[in-house]
């Protein structure tokens, strides 16, 4: 593998064979750091609870020298924290995908439906009396109806950024409402579970859960690498992609489609954890100060986000346990609020 | 004259009306085409059509004889560079990144960046005159300098031909001239056929070699403009009464409004001096 110095400025050439990738300089440094980051919260949230166990000792019984904590560190945390990164990369690159297609830092699967069709489907499937594990296979499909329904009514004018956000936008709030009624009329025990289940928590869940979005996106990993690229020329508008020889609604349709498959997955596994997706490829994009959200940077730091957010709700208010949607929504809801405003700010 | 862009009985409209109905036109290689006519006469639907932004309901657009639509759009891209009309700059994107989408036709996600890539991308911005922006956010330029960029993109697609739709509209004078120059070096110099459209009739006789005078969907009048553009055909493309005079500095047809109510001043209208109201 060699660097050539010769592209674009801020950029590298990464050679192997015949295969040429083109990198910038700036989103493999905050990679690298966010990598870190991420190996760090995870050990804390190895070491963190109750017992503690000190670094040394969690990275002992990581390493398989057999300690009197494997059972803490390996069965009990190591599953929940493997998950917890793993759900959290997912809705990264999910909320990448659908922002860059919608062209629109507010677009994410709990914007568009996605995780409120998963989340209808999941209510009915746990108030119905359904076999709890048809539950994430229910929400799965739920919420790729979902996203078929919005890819349907948006898709006028070859699935346009502002039809297909306002589309997405009235499903969910639909999806919302039914998903109130089929509460309200069921048994308060099932309701109270359809209601943890809609928050999204990582607890009692492990490996069985982290192997079904392993799975996916090593299934998808192909139709990510084009992605990758693909997602370069998503902020350019039809004509011009057209122009240079992209067929900028197919793009669109595989961009958004590969987007709604992780979501409706990933949120099939963890439930309805808000906000990940929205805020990670927000932030990315900042840190590496790109035009559009840098997709690996997104995943890790969504990786990132939903391990502390696990990890904090774990603690908090120990021995409560809070759900990890409820501390991602706190720290969402703000961001949220300091985009609409920097938007606002920025347009006038 | 050999045709690198045809067109043969095209139909063209958007949602029940019909803009260009049947249209037959030869558009000659190595030289600068420039398509004029009055607002709504179909000259921008019919370059969209030939850049295929837009898809014929009927009839054909032909490229070195060859259907267009037959053609996969990765290598027309490599033969035909198209400039939209008011394309939009992606947030915080530097000049050296657009410009080098420009050279998406020769990529692939696994081959991603070439040294001919680079070649090109520099010779573009080169042309262009844009090199010493290279790291500059695209958003923060001026009207003039953006448009460069733009052309410096598709100059990077390193096309035979370019297609572009009013590439002078919202730009000063001075920026216009400076557009049309870089438009008439790329014909005249490195042999690249150019296609616009433009408003302005009197830059449109001064830089064209090609003049194809369009109004209601159909071509009025093409050849070359010191053949074509006559008083006569202003007065029946556009309505307008006007004298048609040599250029003082080119001596291409220069087109000059007759008196209208708004001039009615007297003497606002000199006597035209010397030669020729239409001449051939």
């Amino acid at each position: 593998m060699s660097a050539s110095t010769t592209v674009l400025p801020g950029r590298s050439l990464l050679r192997l064979g015949p295969v040429a990738v083109r990198v910038r300089r700036r989103p493999v440094l905050v990679a690298t750091a966010l990598l870190l980051l991420l190996a760090a919260a995870m050990v804390l949230s190895l070491c963190l609870g109750t017992p503690y166990v000190a670094p040394a000792d969690v990275l002992r019984a990581l390493s398989g020298a057999g300690t009197p904590y494997d059972l803490v560190v390996l069965d009990l945390r190591l599953p929940r924290a493997v998950l917890a990164a793993l759900a959290g990369a997912a809705f990264g690159v999910a909320g990448t995908l659908i922002q860059s297609v919608a062209r629109n830092p507010l677009a994410s699967p709990d914007v568009i439906g996605v995780t409120q069709g998963a989340g209808l489907a999941a209510t009915v499937a746990l108030t119905g009396g359904a076999a709890a594990i048809l539950v994430a296979p229910a929400a799965l499909l739920g919420g790729l109806l979902a996203a078929v329904l919005v890819f349907a009514l948006g898709a006028r004018h070859g699935l346009a950024a502002q039809r297909f956000v306002l589309a997405g936008v009235a499903m969910a709030f639909a999806f919302r409402a039914l998903t109130e009624v089929v509460m309200l009329a069921a048994d308060p025990i099932d309701g109270l579970r359809a209601q943890v289940w809609l928050i999204g928590t990582l607890a009692g869940k492990g490996w069985t859960e982290a192997a079904w979005i392993a799975a996916t996106l090593a299934v998808l990993l192909p139709v990510l690498l084009w992605a990758g690229w693909a997602l370069h020329s998503a902020a350019l508008d039809d004509d011009t992609a057209r122009s240079i020889g992209l067929r900028p609604v197919a793009r669109r349709i595989g961009l958004a489609g590969t987007g709604v498959l992780v979501a409706a997955t990933v949120t099939a596994q963890v439930g309805a954890v808000d906000f990940v997706a929205l805020v990670a490829p927000q932030v990315a994009r900042r840190l590496v100060r790109a035009e559009r959200p840098p997709l690996l940077c997104a995943a890790l730091l969504g990786a990132l986000l939903l391990v502390l957010a696990d990890l904090a709700g774990r603690r908090l208010l120990a021995p409560t346990q809070l759900p990890a949607g409820v501390l991602t929504a706190a720290i969402g809801g703000p961001y949220l609020m300091f985009l609409l405003l920097r938007t606002r700010g920025r347009r006038s | 004259m050999t045709a690198l862009l045809s067109t043969r009985d095209l139909v063209v409209g958007y949602e029940g009306r019909t803009v260009l109905d049947g249209l037959d036109l030869d558009l000659p290689a190595d030289a600068f085409t420039v398509i004029v006519g009055p607002n709504a006469c179909g000259k921008s639907t019919l370059l969209r059509t030939m850049a295929r932004l837009l898809t014929p309901r009927h009839g054909a657009v032909l490229l070195d004889g060859t259907a267009i639509r037959d053609l996969p759009t990765r290598e027309v891209a490599r033969r035909l560079g198209v400039l939209p009309q008011s394309p939009l700059v992606p947030e915080g994107i530097t000049v050296a990144d657009l410009v080098g989408r420009g050279r998406q036709p020769y990529q692939r996600w696994w081959r991603q960046w070439s040294a001919e890539d680079g070649r090109a991308v520099e010779q573009a911005m080169t042309l262009a005159d844009v090199a010493g922006l290279a790291d500059r956010p695209v958003d923060t330029l001026s009207g003039g300098q953006r448009q460069r960029v733009w052309i410096a993109m598709t100059l990077a697609q390193d096309t035979e031909a370019l297609l572009l739709d009013e590439p002078t509209t919202f730009l000063d004078l001075a920026h216009q001239v400076e557009v049309l120059d870089l438009l008439h070096r790329l014909r005249a110099e490195r042999g690249r056929t150019v296609v616009a459209v433009l408003h302005d009739l009197n830059q449109a006789a001064r830089y064209a070699d090609h003049l194809v005078a369009m109004r209601a969907g159909a071509v009025v009048a093409a050849g070359p403009p010191h053949e074509i553009l006559t008083a006569d055909l202003v007065r029946d493309v556009f309505g307008l009464d006007c004298v048609v005079v040599p250029c003082p500095v080119t001596g291409a047809p220069l087109v000059v409004p007759a008196r209208t109510h708004t001039s009615a001043a007297p003497a606002a209208v000199p006597a035209p001096a010397g030669p020729s109201v239409g001449d051939a």
